[in-house]
């Protein structure tokens, strides 16, 4: 506890330097970024270069360079423990991104290319984007909105959430919900193990779609006119449509299925513990428009009602004054030993040389039978 | 893997489509990722076992699995001329899911297992027998399968101490919650054993677990 205040101190108080590097690239270049802790938020502009704002604390630093077709930015630190950095970046829109970092979250917007972006304790969360796009947390939340291609998205320990994204998509999760909304697809492969699956998009005619979970409910939005085979099995749930459904076939005691239409489309269904739900669009819309009130609300009073009562899980909160104590924690907790490492040896003399002093008036009692483990050094006074 | 075409794939590779089903197919593979990466996957599976040599049974075998598949031909009927031919690979979903494990293990997980300085057992997923009996292909599948995740779980133990301890933590928790899934469902196949369904959630909670300790395994190489 106390190297974790006493590092979180030590952040707060770093002084914030800041730098800012400009650099101009070719067309077709791509970007390249790495940064271990802090932040990457990369804007897209219609500029033909790329100008990173770093704020760096005391030690930190980052390097900009060209190498090849591709702008690469790295972060380090000039001693010690790795420093928590915050880069923003604008980028030409079209420019392919490939974002790393450890303890980094990492935010892209106004972006029209591809992008792979991978962190290990920290949100994700992407605006745009078109080609190749791969977004990956272990421990934070991944959302993408307006987007389109071919699009693969993970978490392990939070939800995912993809909103007005077009392309082929799939998304996995292990604890956490998965929804998809506002989707354009002929290819959908979503799944998790101990959450919710929600999907309201296209149902399109010869597509693919196939939504799972071991824990949690599928829900579905099927529109009126779709021509969709919907195969659905559930161990231990129920199976419930609000509309007609006509059910063609019953494989075992598990297995149902169900012809809409000439049944071009093939949907699978499937959840071990949960029910299966299938609504109409507008429904699922109001739905979803429902659940994300109740999640808002949720932000808005800080009262985590999350699956996990792990405290980590409130860590991959956007960055914004509410957070700050949540973001401090997060990152001492990841510095604290690395910092009390490096600052221990730095400090410990002087201060034990100060209070020496401060207290030297206090005489001991020679009488007092001193523990003779504890060595009393009164030669410095 | 729950593509429309993806039973097909094997038989695209072995040239048994006809001309409009090919046409279909390649279309199909021009939009689709998941088919396409299968696909290649499947390349390497075919050819990884292409390149075992043909190696003899140490005795003649065929009496008694013919004796085993039909018992009452057996007496009759005389072991089937052996031709040379080229090896044919046809996939079922699990044999696919197995293999793109198997895939996995050996390019990502395995190069992992492979530079610890311990020998570790390979998985070998790849080349499944060509029993008749789902059942038995299953339980094979599931021990390979197992033989694997125990290798990567090793791997993750050891090297545990790279990550960040909630990192740690957080990915033992989720293991966890897998592992609860899949004892769901193999306690579900007991009673239950030829269920499709059962079958394939097994399968695919399974593949979850190789994929989480594999990812794990490679971003703690890489820190």
């Amino acid at each position: 506890m106390f190297a974790t205040l006493a590092a979180a101190t030590l952040l707060s108080l770093a002084p914030q330097r800041q730098t800012d590097t400009i650099i101009a690239v070719p067309a077709g270049a791509s970007l390249s970024v790495n940064n271990f802790g802090g932040g990457i938020t990369v804007h897209g502009w219609n500029e033909n270069r790329v100008k990173v704002h770093g704020e760096t604390g005391r030690r930190g630093r980052v390097e900009v360079s060209l190498v090849g077709n591709t702008v690469v930015v790295k972060t380090g630190s000039r001693e010690g423990a790795p420093s928590v950095i915050d880069l923003e970046i604008s980028a030409p829109q079209s420019m392919a991104l490939t974002l790393s970092g450890t303890y980094a979250d990492i935010t892209v917007d106004g972006m029209q290319g591809a992008i792979s972006a991978e962190t290990v304790n920290g949100e994700v969360n992407v605006k745009g984007g078109k080609g190749i796009i791969t977004l990956q947390s272990i421990q934070g939340g991944v959302t993408l909105a307006d987007a389109s291609g071919r699009i693969e998205v993970n978490s392990v320990n939070e939800d995912v959430e993809l909103t007005n994204v077009s392309g082929e998509i799939k998304v996995e999760t292990t604890n956490g919900e998965v929804m998809l909304s506002g989707i354009q697809s002929s290819s959908v492969d979503a799944g998790t193990i101990n959450g919710d699956v929600t999907y309201e998009g296209t149902v399109t005619d010869g597509g693919s779609y196939s939504f799972g979970s071991h824990n949690g409910d599928i829900s579905v939005s099927i529109p009126e006119r779709a021509n969709v085979t919907i195969t659905t099995a559930t161990a231990n749930g129920d199976i419930d449509a609000s509309f007609p459904l006509p059910l063609t076939n019953t494989t075992g005691r598990h297995r149902k299925t169900f012809k809409i239409g000439t049944g071009s489309a093939r949907m699978e269904l499937e959840s071990f513990q949960g029910d299966i739900n299938m609504r109409r669009p507008q429904e699922m819309r109001d739905r979803i428009d429902s659940k994300r009130h109740e999640h808002d609300r949720d932000n808005d009073n800080d009262n985590d009602n999350d699956k996990d009562s792990d405290s980590d899980t409130s860590f991959s909160a956007h960055w914004d004054v509410n957070n700050a104590a949540a973001y401090a924690a997060r990152y001492a907790r990841a510095y604290a030993p690395a910092y009390a490492k490096t600052y221990a040896p730095m400090y410990a003399q002087k201060y034990a040389r100060a209070y020496s002093r401060a207290y030297s008036h206090i005489q001991i009692n020679p009488q007092i039978q001193v523990n003779p483990r504890i060595r009393v050094d009164t030669a410095s006074h | 893997m729950n593509d429309i075409w993806t039973n097909r794939l094997s038989e695209y590779l072995d040239g048994e489509l006809d001309s409009a089903e090919q046409a279909a197919l390649e279309a199909h593979l021009a939009t689709c990722g998941a088919c396409y990466a299968t696909l290649g996957e499947l390349k390497h599976v075919v050819a990884r076992a292409k390149a075992l040599p043909d190696t003899p049974p140490v005795k003649d075998l065929w009496a008694g699995i013919r004796a085993g598949i039909t018992p009452a031909q057996a007496a009759v009927t005389a072991r089937p001329p052996v031709r040379p031919s080229a090896r044919r690979f046809a996939f079922s979903v699990p044999q696919l899911l197995a293999a793109s494990i198997a895939l996995a293990l050996l390019s990502g997980g395995g190069v992992w297992i492979a530079s610890r300085p311990q020998a570790t057992k390979a998985p070998d997923t790849v080349l499944l027998p060509p029993s008749r009996e789902a059942a038995v292909r299953q339980v094979v599948w599931t021990r390979n399968t197992d033989a694997a995740i125990a290798d990567l779980q090793t791997a993750l133990t050891q090297n545990e101490t790279k990550l960040d301890t909630a990192t740690v933590r957080i990915v033992r928790q989720n293991l966890a919650i897998i592992d609860r899934a899949i004892t769901d469902a193999r306690v579900a196949l007991q009673k239950d054993p030829g269920n499709a369904y059962l079958n394939l959630h097994l399968a695919d909670t399974m593949r979850r677990k190789v994929e989480l300790l594999r990812r794990v395994n490679a971003m703690a190489a890489r820190t």
